[in-house]
């Protein structure tokens, strides 16, 4: 009983990282006050980029390199047309989103059926990862995962009470206002789109790199769409986004493991979604509503 | 810029539709080099394929896009397009645009799910041929066609039964629908045969196709003491658990599905089950070309026998060679063939198999509530085998209701 316990807590944190990395960008680009829908593309971008450049060279650092750009270059297009151009971002987070899934399907076509010849393998923190069951859980994993904590604090650190930060989540929240003080509103906006969508870069390569190590089409299997369910869930706070993020990858793996018991799958497939409906709803009844909103400019294109 | 603005949000809109566009029309291959050599046939054949996965599922569709290849490559005549991805409720827009633009010949839609619109098909476009794989429908412009593979899973059961150490083998099920219960059925017989201590686990993920998916439900079963793996689902996923727990040093048999997967997990794949559509394609293709007009009651159910359904997780190997000593360590005794090493046994049977001398569904054989379901020495029809909808004695937990 106890090793099942400790081998869900395991696998809950494998499932929870590409979602960590995922939801941790998508804040970073949602404070600049830019709604970027096309996660779910980018990940299978990013995820086919590692995979291919990793098959070809044998390097992990390129492959994972190669995700980060992939996933920045996607976002980039987002934010040129929504930040230069000022079109719907939602019209085009949504394309981008498929333009992803597609253009990473047909670039990975060739590479079905192949095996990766390495992978990110777990590596152990010496000391740290000998104490009894938090070190297995904890300091037995791959090196995505200690990246992901340690940008995850690094963020929530950098947006909370460094001066970019607190710069970035103002043109968020006032774009107008911040202009008049002198920020470059569209460049910030613009670098926060791209930075976020290397983080969804990251993440596919977490999936194809040490989650799996081969690529099918369709690999990403919708977790985009959890990452930007989880980013209204943190309420736009990296903090909560990391418990979020293994809260969800729990209940995602916790679906086989009660599946014996009679509870029926779908219905745990569906908590995630539930869980974000209720946290909004809680959120909405709460009497401080002054720090726990969303950016009160996201989605919504700036010009003078 | 708001005008730019809507211009973009338009060009972005017409490259999807493009994209769609595309992507639907699917990619014509020539025919095949040969043509050009022999000498140029009078009469061409046109071909439509239907998929329900990505050709790159690695699995189902995957396999059904193998056998297309080889058909093209053995008729000359033969030209062939394919529509990928195509979602069930779907397939009349895609059956229409073949018939109409595509002017193919013959149509073949390869998922259960396509039954009632391939029938309404048929019924609208006379001239035109459809086969459906899978289904029962038939129609004089429409024939059935479906290599089956329960025998596979059987002999995989005997292997799981004699390595397993836990006495727990688990399979991973796409759908709670009879085929994948049969397959279910025949590789917990093959368990009960080799080892009558060991139970089969099953966790189902409701989807033909999600690496994420059935790698976590094979991961629950590997917690939960399952050392022998099957399962339903067109991607290698549950052949990484089981490779990455026996490099650890945990040892996890896995078999693999449909494709061969053999080469994702050399230290765990014990075997598995192949399908082979070539041969019949070729065959079905080769019964039109030679001018046979009425289909109502052309159904082919290939199996071992016809050589459709192959053992094993790589092409000309029946069984890994890493686990061939491993298998001979180990003993299989049954009324019928005495005692015998495990390897021995397997190819013995899949001998027997190929030959039509045995049938894994062979009374008596029970239900979990301990009802008989055939009765002693008789063998299951295929009417039964068609609609099986309960578990033998030896699997653990229920069928999930629909």
């Amino acid at each position: 009983m106890v090793g099942l316990i400790i081998s869900t807590l395991h696998r809950t944190i494998m499932a929870g990282t590409s979602l960590l990395l995922g939801t941790t960008g998508e804040i970073l680009t949602e404070r600049s006050g830019i709604l970027n829908l096309g996660v779910e593309g980018m990940m299978n971008l990013g995820a086919v980029a590692g995979f291919m450049v990793t098959y070809r060279t044998g390097n992990l650092l390129w492959g994972v390199f190669a995700a980060l750009l992939a996933g920045g270059a996607a976002a980039a297009l987002h934010g040129f047309i929504t930040v230069y151009v000022k079109a719907n971002q939602t019209v085009s987070g949504l394309a981008l989103s498929m333009l992803g899934v597609g253009l990473a399907g047909v670039l990975g076509k060739p590479f079905i059926g192949h095996q990766l010849p390495v992978r990110l393998e777990q590596i152990e923190i010496p000391l740290l990862g000998q104490i009894p069951v938090l070190g297995e859980l904890l300091f037995h994993q791959d090196p995505l995962f200690y990246g992901g904590i340690v940008l995850a604090f690094a963020s929530w650190f950098f947006l909370r009470y460094t001066r970019t930060g607190i710069r970035i989540r103002s043109v968020g929240e006032n774009p107008r206002a911040s202009e008049s003080q002198g920020i470059p509103v569209e460049k910030f906006r613009f670098l926060c789109t791209v930075g976020g969508g290397a983080f969804a870069g990251l993440a596919g390569a977490h999936v194809v790199l040490s989650y799996s190590t081969s690529w099918t089409e369709g690999i990403v299997a919708g977790r985009g769409w959890i990452v930007v369910g989880l980013t209204i869930f943190s309420l736009w706070n990296p903090l909560r986004g990391m418990i979020g993020a293994f809260l969800f990858g729990g209940i995602f793996v916790t679906q086989y493991v009660l599946q014996p018991l009679g509870v029926p799958p779908n219905l745990l497939a569906m908590l995630p979604y539930g869980a974000t409906l209720v946290v909004l709803l809680l959120d909405g009844l709460r009497k401080d509503q002054r720090s726990l909103h969303a950016p009160a400019a996201l989605g919504e294109p700036y010009s003078r | 810029m708001k005008k730019i603005g809507s211009v973009m949000i338009a060009l972005i809109i017409v490259g999807l539709l493009l994209g769609t566009v595309l992507s639907c029309s699917g990619k014509k291959e020539a025919p095949a080099k040969a043509a050009e050599k022999v000498e140029q046939p009078a009469k061409k054949l046109k071909a439509g394929f239907i998929y329900i996965g990505p050709v790159g599922d690695y699995g189902w569709s995957n396999a059904h896009d193998v056998g297309r290849k080889f058909a093209q490559s053995k008729l000359p005549w033969l030209e062939t397009v394919i529509v990928e991805s195509v979602p069930e409720g779907d397939a009349i827009r895609i059956i229409d645009r073949l018939v109409n633009e595509e002017k193919c010949d013959v149509i073949f839609t390869t998922s259960f799910g396509y039954m009632d619109d391939t029938v309404k098909a048929a019924e609208k476009y006379k001239n035109t041929l459809f086969f459906h794989c899978s289904g029962f429908k038939r129609a004089p412009n429409l024939g059935t066609y479906f290599a089956e593979l329960y025998q596979m899973y059987y002999l995989n059961g005997l292997m799981a039964g004699a390595l397993t150490q836990s006495n727990k083998v688990g399979y991973v099920g796409a759908f709670p629908i009879s085929e994948v219960i049969r397959h279910i059925d025949a590789y917990a017989l093959g368990v009960k045969e080799a080892n009558p201590k060991a139970k089969v686990e099953v966790r189902w993920i409701f989807s033909w196709y999600d690496p994420a998916k059935a790698k976590e439900a094979a991961q629950s079963l590997v917690a939960a003491g399952a050392d022998a793996l099957a399962f339903t689902e067109d991607s290698p996923s549950v052949i990484e658990v089981g490779q990455e727990h026996t490099k650890k040093g945990k040892k996890v048999y896995t078999f693999s599905h449909y494709s061969p997967m053999q080469k994702f997990g050399e230290d765990s794949v014990v075997s598995g089950q192949l399908v082979d559509w070539g041969p019949m394609y070729v065959k079905i293709l080769t019964d039109v070309y030679n001018g046979q007009k009425d289909f109502s009651s052309y159904d082919l159910w290939w199996l071992a026998a016809d050589n459709a359904a192959l053992l094993g997780g790589e092409i000309g190997q029946p069984i890994n060679p890493k686990f061939v000593d491993l298998l001979k360590s180990k003993k299989i005794k049954s009324a019928d063939l005495g005692e015998m090493n495990a390897y021995d046994y397997v190819m013995k049977r899949y001998e027997q198999i190929k030959t039509n001398q045995f049938e894994p569904f062979t009374g008596p054989i029970k239900d979990q509530k301990g009802v008989e379901r055939i009765p002693a020495g008789k063998k299951a029809d295929p009417a039964h085998l068609l609609s099986m909808e309960y578990f033998v004695e030896n699997v653990v937990g229920e069928i999930p209701r629909k």
